[in-house]
């Protein structure tokens, strides 16, 4: 029997913050338990000692610790329960719960009461579990060839780790290799991008632990208990790496010329061609979308590497994680006609701009326009689809284009001193370091006209951009024989799809979301997956690196302190287990997979929520953790101590509903003392039994809160209008259930929502 | 040029007041104006005129509230390219509009909507807005060709195998006319003619 459990309550003082405002001897008076203590700082070390000796003189079978919330300390206090299983303790949060919240003194010690006995009735139910720990595999796949993914990937593999190494394209190297040359924060210089570019790449291609596989893609991914089975699709290069020396008689052979994409379309290439010269693999590749399949460049390859026909390979790859390292793209020009890109080949982007000036571009360095000659004034336009809200721009700015402008308005500058650069802004932004070079072009002659021009039309040989002169407040018509648009960084087509593919989540703007703006600027909602560079937010080389050496070492953390997970997740009985499939389907977190003919839950992403349970007619799965019985308990632990006249409403918030409730006293704001907040792994295990249940024995009012990002939040909604319809034709009042969204931030409006549904409740109690 | 700010000044409440105009459609954009002059680069009544859009947006988050008197605020048409142009989704065309509408309020500009009378009359003769004729002159200079096309309309309209322009009818004249008179712009119509043909009277 349960009702036989020895319990032991422990009630901190917390300095004075508990025991000022909650009358503890009281409480000490009001409980009858087997055993009850009081102390001035339990998380302190000593309070091991205590809980230890506590535990082995009263025989205690059960401990309920009333102290701050589970957030804060349940990790300490489970380890201090010690030799007791650490889940056979349960915490009452008598602080941002109770003291915080609270000034009335006899409300608050009757409120801490009715809290530490819904702890106690709950932990009666609990049984002895163990933490699963899962030790994820650490071969790691950085997804992306740029210079964040290369330096992710190097930093793992000098750390002894194995990656691969995925790119798309026929070679890594990324945006860096093409942009000729880069500035620098500190130094007054613009250097060799690919001078920089190639040890980098030559360390890479040399390392060991790092298998490259160019022209490939992750199509698919599957995640199992901390493992990720990826699918990659490796398309046909036409050309064997193993044999080709890139002597380039292939390419001359060949009579096919195409666009050449790594120029922005600026020179012409032939169908078989070498991405650049120092691309990585030191291969041709043949396009195939353009080849006509002449033959020419087999005739006279000596080496026999190139074969015309091919398909595309899969390949399966299992990793413990991934980074995702895929990049930026630039905007659209098309989406703003008025600039005259598609019209006026001397209106070009930063882009192309920079493939003129590189050594290696369509005109071997020299600036000259479409028709051969050197431009007299070249006028540049800033945030080009960056902090726009008109349709398709971006609201954000994409920090690099004012220092990118600045760059290659010096270049210029240097190479040609009698053309006239002006760039056209709205503010310049160069932070740090970057203020230095801005007062470098400044002296530099590079001319700078605050406004942003509305349009740029051809007049005779020349382009007119209209503009204001916002400082002397006068329009004006800028003749210009160049323009070039800073255009808008924004999340590569890849971003987007490896989103979708491996689920993790984006930001309103497409890029690849972190855990935490502030502190876990890495990691991915999605455990496992990191993220660095232009595929997290617009940043510069020095920033994509730093993430990217960051993400490595975040993998390796991750590698070698291994997963704790709760136990508190479902659980297949193969006894009773058909294998139809009805869960798999069912559940929203893709935990559930069949493997060896049989049901199989990834521990790591289950959550507990009891989704699966509906759908199993053969009653094959089971939640651990008696959850249901404990809420039930509960409930009954709360309700029990209601009092004449008093008003008790349930609140049921699983983990970020529960801390948007804690912030409320972190931050000592204050709700009703009728508010009765009970933490649940999952709001959907809050059954329609379980609030008929409450409304029936006594409670007011049930509240339940869902984070809108749960993927369950739907379902959830949806279930809570079903069981008010049920409770309304059993002649309750469903204006006693509340739904609402919790969101931890918005911790104020949850405040504000206790108390509008206190007021509320207490209007129906008093009409009735 | 200096100006003092005092400790109990509120310059915003000017554009707060112009925000929750029931005219305006863009609820926060006034306050996100950068200042960077796109509207400017692209107002057809800023290349021929003063009139700037980008400076009334200053002007307005001054607290300036001398704008309303300001002769340029009337050479806005309402082609509507700075609202779709706008960068923060301002629209400077709605402002001037409100502005305007306050000027009146206030007794201002009347000589302004003086001209523009023939458009007001066209209502209660046509029940539609009609080009008031002291503008034709104009028009056909800045338009070359225009007066005799208008004179020609009807064969033009006959040679592209056109009906004719459809009219509303008498009943609707009528409706219209007592629409206008009982909401009270017929009083407003008539109080600004009467200010303004006693002011001509005056310097005559």
């Amino acid at each position: 029997m349960r009702d036989d459990l020895k319990v032991g309550v422990f009630l901190c003082e917390c300095g004075g913050n508990i025991a000022d405002i909650v009358d503890l001897d009281k409480v000490r008076e009001e409980l009858d338990v087997e055993f009850i203590g009081q102390f001035e700082n339990l998380c302190s070390l000593n309070g091991r000692k205590i809980i230890r000796d506590a535990i082995f003189d009263h025989d205690l079978d059960r401990v309920v610790v009333a102290a701050c919330s589970p957030i804060s300390h349940e990790k300490t206090f489970q380890d201090y329960v010690k030799p007791l299983n650490p889940y056979l303790m349960d915490m009452a949060n008598i602080r941002e719960q109770c003291s915080w919240v609270h000034s009335d003194k006899e409300k608050a010690t009757h409120k801490a009461i009715t809290l530490i006995n819904a702890s106690i009735e709950k932990v009666k139910q609990s049984d002895a579990v163990d933490p699963i720990y899962c030790q994820t595999p650490d071969e790691v796949a950085v997804i992306g060839g740029g210079i964040a993914g290369m330096n992710a990937a190097l930093s793992l593999a000098k750390q002894g780790t194995k990656v691969t190494l995925i790119e798309q394209s026929p070679s890594i190297g990324g945006h860096m290799a093409k942009i000729g040359k880069v500035f620098s924060p500190v130094k007054i210089a613009e250097e060799c991008g690919m001078c920089l570019l190639n040890p980098i790449l030559n360390e890479l291609v040399w390392n060991e632990n790092i298998e490259v596989l160019t022209n490939t893609k992750v199509i698919e991914a599957e995640r199992r208990a901390g493992t990720y089975n990826l699918i990659l699709e490796k398309s046909p290069r036409y050309v064997d790496t193993e044999k080709c020396i890139a002597c380039g008689k292939c390419a001359e052979a060949c009579e096919v010329e195409v666009p050449n994409d790594w120029n922005d379309n600026l020179s012409m290439r032939k169908a078989i061609y070498r991405p650049f010269g120092q691309s990585y693999p030191e291969s041709y590749v043949i396009d195939m979308d353009n080849c006509t399949k002449c033959s020419n460049c087999v005739k006279v390859c000596t080496m026999r590497a190139i074969k015309l026909r091919g398909k595309p390979e899969r390949i399966p790859l299992q990793v413990g994680s991934i980074v995702v390292a895929t990049g930026h793209k630039l905007f659209d020009m098309e989406k703003r006609p008025e600039y005259g890109y598609t019209r006026y080949d001397d209106v070009i982007t930063q882009s192309e701009l920079g493939r003129i000036t590189g050594v290696n571009g369509p005109t071997k360095g020299k600036l000259l326009k479409s028709n051969g000659e050197v431009p007299k004034r070249v006028v540049m336009i800033q945030c080009v689809g960056s902090r726009d809200e008109k349709p398709d721009g971006h609201k954000y700015c994409s920090k690099i284009c004012c220092t990118v402008a600045l760059k290659n308005a010096n270049i210029i500058k240097h190479k040609y001193p009698d053309t006239d650069v002006l760039i056209c802004y709205t503010d310049i932004r160069t932070p740090g370091m970057f203020e230095k070079y801005y007062k470098h072009t400044q002296e530099n002659e590079v001319r700078f006209l605050r406004g942003r021009p509305g349009e740029v039309v051809k007049k005779g040989d020349n382009f007119i951009v209209r503009t204001e002169d916002t400082l002397k407040g006068e329009f004006v018509e800028i003749e210009a024989d160049m323009v070039v648009l800073s255009t808008a960084m924004e999340p590569s087509d890849g971003t987007r799809e490896i989103a979708d593919i491996l689920n993790v989540g984006v930001t309103e703007d497409g890029f690849i979301k972190e855990s935490h703006p502030k502190i876990k600027p890495i990691a991915t909602d999605v455990q496992g997956i990191f993220v660095c560079g232009t595929a997290h937010d617009p940043k510069d080389i020095t920033d994509s690196i730093m993430q990217a050496t960051a993400a490595a070492a975040k993998v390796n953390e991750y590698n070698y302190g291994g997963v704790e997970i709760e136990p508190f997740i479902a659980e297949i009985d193969t006894e009773k287990c058909i294998v139809c499939g009805e869960c798999i389907e069912r559940c929203k977190y893709k935990s559930m997979s069949v493997q060896n003919d049989q049901i199989y839950i990834d521990p790591m992403s289950c959550t507990g929520c009891g989704k699966c349970l509906n759908g199993c007619k053969q009653r094959a799965i089971t939640v651990n953790g008696n959850i249901d019985e404990k809420i039930m308990s509960t409930i009954n632990g709360v309700l029990s101590k209601k009092q004449e006249g008093e008003r008790m409403i349930l609140v049921f918030l699983d983990n970020i509903g529960y801390t948007a409730a804690d912030n409320i006293g972190v931050n000592r704001l204050s709700y009703p003392e009728s508010i009765h907040i009970i933490k649940v792994i999952s709001v959907n295990r809050v059954r329609p039994r379980h609030i008929r249940y409450a409304l029936e024995n006594g409670a007011d009012g049930v509240f339940i809160g869902e984070f809108p990002g749960d993927l369950m939040y739907d379902e959830v909604e949806r279930k809570i209008q079903r069981a008010k319809d049920r409770i309304a034709e059993m002649g309750h009042n469903p204006e006693r259930i509340a739904f609402s969204k919790v969101y931890i931030p918005y911790f104020s409006g949850l405040a504000r929502k206790f108390n509008d549904f206190d007021e509320k409740i207490a209007e129906l109690d008093s009409s009735k | 040029m200096s100006s003092h700010q005092k400790i109990t000044d509120s310059p915003i409440d000017f554009a707060v007041e112009i925000i929750n105009d029931v005219k305006n459609s863009k609820e926060e954009g006034v306050l996100k104006c950068v200042q960077c002059g796109m509207c400017t680069s692209t107002c057809p009544a800023a290349r021929h005129s003063d009139y700037n859009p980008r400076e009334i947006i200053e002007r307005v988050l001054d607290g300036d509230e001398t704008i309303l008197k300001d002769d340029n605020i009337w050479n806005c048409f309402y082609c509507y390219t700075c609202h779709s142009v706008c960068p923060v989704g301002n629209s400077v065309c709605e402002v001037n509009q409100i502005l305007k509408q306050i000027a009146i309020e206030n007794g201002i500009g009347y000589e302004k909507l003086y001209e523009y009378m023939g458009f007001a009359d066209s209502y209660f003769t046509a029940a539609i807005g009609a080009i008031p004729e002291i503008f034709f002159t104009d028009i056909d200079r800045d338009v070359p060709g225009w007066w005799d096309f208008r004179q020609h309309l009807d064969e033009i309209r006959q040679e592209l195998e056109l009906d004719p322009p459809l009219m509303p009818s008498e009943e609707v004249i009528d409706e219209v006319s007592k629409i206008l008179t009982i909401t009270g712009f017929k009083a407003k119509i008539e109080k600004i003619r009467a200010s303004q043909e006693a002011e001509n009277e005056e310097r005559s």
